[in-house]
């Protein structure tokens, strides 16, 4: 099996305060990893240094075995890696289906081919896909501010998956999502999954949602790891249970 | 768009084409002014209404445009290069005034590109040997074209209106395409633009360049209308006249910049009949304007097109329950 992404004894920290205090680990290929953590842990630090949102104070980051710490994001999106973002990140004003071929146009062509080629940079069809894989066809052509809010997460999750990316990152996919909308969520992600083959790294909170989703889980607590193992473990482990309820 | 968006549209062109027919000259010196400057608000309206990139150096781009041509056209050389060249010219410079905005936003590049409008400014006013200083460019001359002379009123107003064809159809093409999407992105959330690849610092820059290269050949065609530019037409006014057409049309929609220009361009006219207060009036009705509609005009119109269908569906769900049994 094959590692697609590594990342080695990552450090940051924002002034005196180290949120991201030496962290190793590995994912491989068509692994459903989840990161759990109290708040404050450095789940989304640890995020944002993998995508190239941050930089790293040391540590490296590779993805299929290449160098990529201090790459853009735009950059690392276009080798294949994609995210979503803890809070909402959908484009308000435009439709859904902008929203989706918006996520997907930078891998199509060169920028002066689409300058001078289609609307919608030949993703017609993907994106009708993929607004019924995730049953948002009768939205399509909303303007994405008008959707629930469940809507636009998924909205969003569909967005990380228009440009078929191998690895994808998400923060906390479940926050603020009501169950009925949770179920669907879950069950388009092992849809996906399933069917493509890709690989997920998710954070969050909602411990059913990780149980459910996850082949292996990390507890990260004060940016460090401290403990790792298949979902049932962790909820048995009695140093996770500390650094959830202790202090 | 809307059946109804497209009469308008037609309709206006058709009321573009046929009323320098009806108006003596110097209503026809001021719908070409109108058709001028609607060319340097497009490209403000990119910059800012599209891209989300505020600048306060649109006016000092049609500067460099009009000196550009001026200069070259009384050295000799043919309109159509001079107009290239303008084009060009601004082009690049703004390219290199869109560094500031990767590393500054909002009023911070507001001040960085109102900074180069004072500069611009200086340069044409202080570098006699090359724009004449503050004595300005006279009889600058008006272009022909395979005989064609557009030295009168109504075929220099031809030319420019032609001129704003072409241009908005190639800005028109642009927006519809993934280029424009990704400006759009780029005003809502370039965090989130740069994570789905979008190389937004390119795009950043296209912006700028591209509205640059906008105001600089409206100034290509600002010099030959006038006839006579002097520095201080290009200072900080022209600049903050060009914001107010943006925003008064409606900033981020495609025609906000005709209407706005139309506005800017018409109405001190019409207030000339308040003799010394026209200045206040206008004040006073831009003022009321933002409090009300920030949208601007078509934003307005939009807002009210959306109560009359909203209204008519309520009135047809009535009466299809008054039918009912």
């Amino acid at each position: 099996m094959s590692v697609v992404l590594e990342v080695s004894n990552l450090h940051k920290s924002f002034g005196g305060i180290v949120a991201v205090n030496g962290v190793s680990f590995e994912v491989n290929d068509g692994e459903i990893l989840g990161i759990i953590g109290p708040n404050g842990s450095g789940k989304s630090t640890l995020f944002n240094c993998v995508l190239g949102q941050l930089l790293p104070n040391s540590g490296e980051v590779r993805i299929d075995g290449r160098r990529t710490t201090g790459m853009r994001p735009c950059d690392l999106n276009r080798l294949g890696v994609s995210r979503t973002f803890q809070l909402l990140q959908v484009f308000p004003q435009l439709s859904v289906r902008d929203n989706l071929i918006l996520a997907g146009q930078e891998h199509q062509g060169s920028m002066f081919s689409r300058l001078i080629g289609s609307a919608d940079a030949g993703l017609g069809r993907v994106t009708d896909r993929m607004v019924e894989f995730f049953r948002l066809s009768h939205l399509a052509d909303e303007p994405a501010g008008a959707l629930s809010y469940g809507q636009q997460k998924l909205l969003d999750v569909a967005m990380a998956f228009m440009a078929g990316p191998r690895l994808v990152l998400l923060d906390e996919p479940a926050g603020g999502v009501n169950l009925t909308m949770l179920g669907q969520l879950r069950e388009r992600l092992q849809a996906y999954h399933a069917e493509r083959k890709a690989t997920f790294v998710v954070i969050e909170h909602q411990m059913e949602f990780v149980m459910a989703l996850c082949t292996r889980v990390l507890v990260l607590a004060e940016g460090r790891i401290i403990a790792e193992g298949a979902p049932n473990d962790i909820r048995r482990n009695p140093v996770v249970i500390e650094a959830y309820l202790g202090h | 768009m809307s059946r109804v968006s497209a009469a308008a549209i037609v309709a206006a062109a058709a009321f573009a084409i046929a009323v320098p027919f009806f108006l003596k000259p110097f209503g026809i010196f001021l719908i070409s002014m109108w058709a001028v400057l609607t060319i340097a608000a497009m490209g403000l309206n990119l910059t800012l209404g599209y891209a989300g990139q505020v600048s306060l150096a649109q006016g000092a781009f049609v500067g460099v445009g009009a000196y550009s041509v001026a200069l070259l056209t009384q050295a000799g050389y043919p309109f159509a290069l001079a107009f290239v060249a303008a084009g060009g010219l601004c082009f690049a410079v703004g390219w290199i005034l869109g560094y500031p905005a990767l590393r500054v936003q909002h009023h911070y590049l507001a001040f960085v590109t109102l900074a180069f409008t004072t500069l611009v400014f200086l340069v044409l006013r202080n570098e006699q040997w090359l724009t004449n200083g503050i004595y300005g460019i006279n009889d600058i001359p008006r272009p022909s074209f395979f005989g064609w002379s557009t030295r009168g009123p109504q075929s220099f107003y031809f030319f420019s209106f032609g001129t704003l064809v072409v241009l908005s159809a190639g800005t028109w093409w642009m927006l519809r395409s993934p280029w424009g999407r990704a400006f759009v992105a780029l005003r809502e959330n370039p965090i989130r633009a740069l994570s789905l690849g979008l190389d937004t610092r390119r795009y950043t820059l296209m912006a700028f360049a591209i509205g640059s290269m906008l105001g600089g050949l409206s100034g290509a065609l600002y010099a030959p209308l006038v006839q006579f530019i002097e520095p201080g037409s290009f200072a900080l006014g022209m600049s903050f006249n060009l914001l107010l057409m943006v925003i008064v049309g409606g900033s981020g929609y495609f025609f906000g910049p005709f209407v706005g220009a139309l506005v800017a361009v018409l109405l001190p006219e019409w207030l000339r009949i308040t003799q010394g207060y026209y200045l206040i009036v206008y004040a006073g009705l831009v003022m009321v304007m933002m409090a009300f509609c920030p949208s601007g005009i078509l934003g307005l119109i939009g807002r009210v097109a959306k109560a009359v269908s909203r209204a008519g569906r309520a009135a047809r769900a009535v009466s299809a329950e008054g039918i009912g049994p």
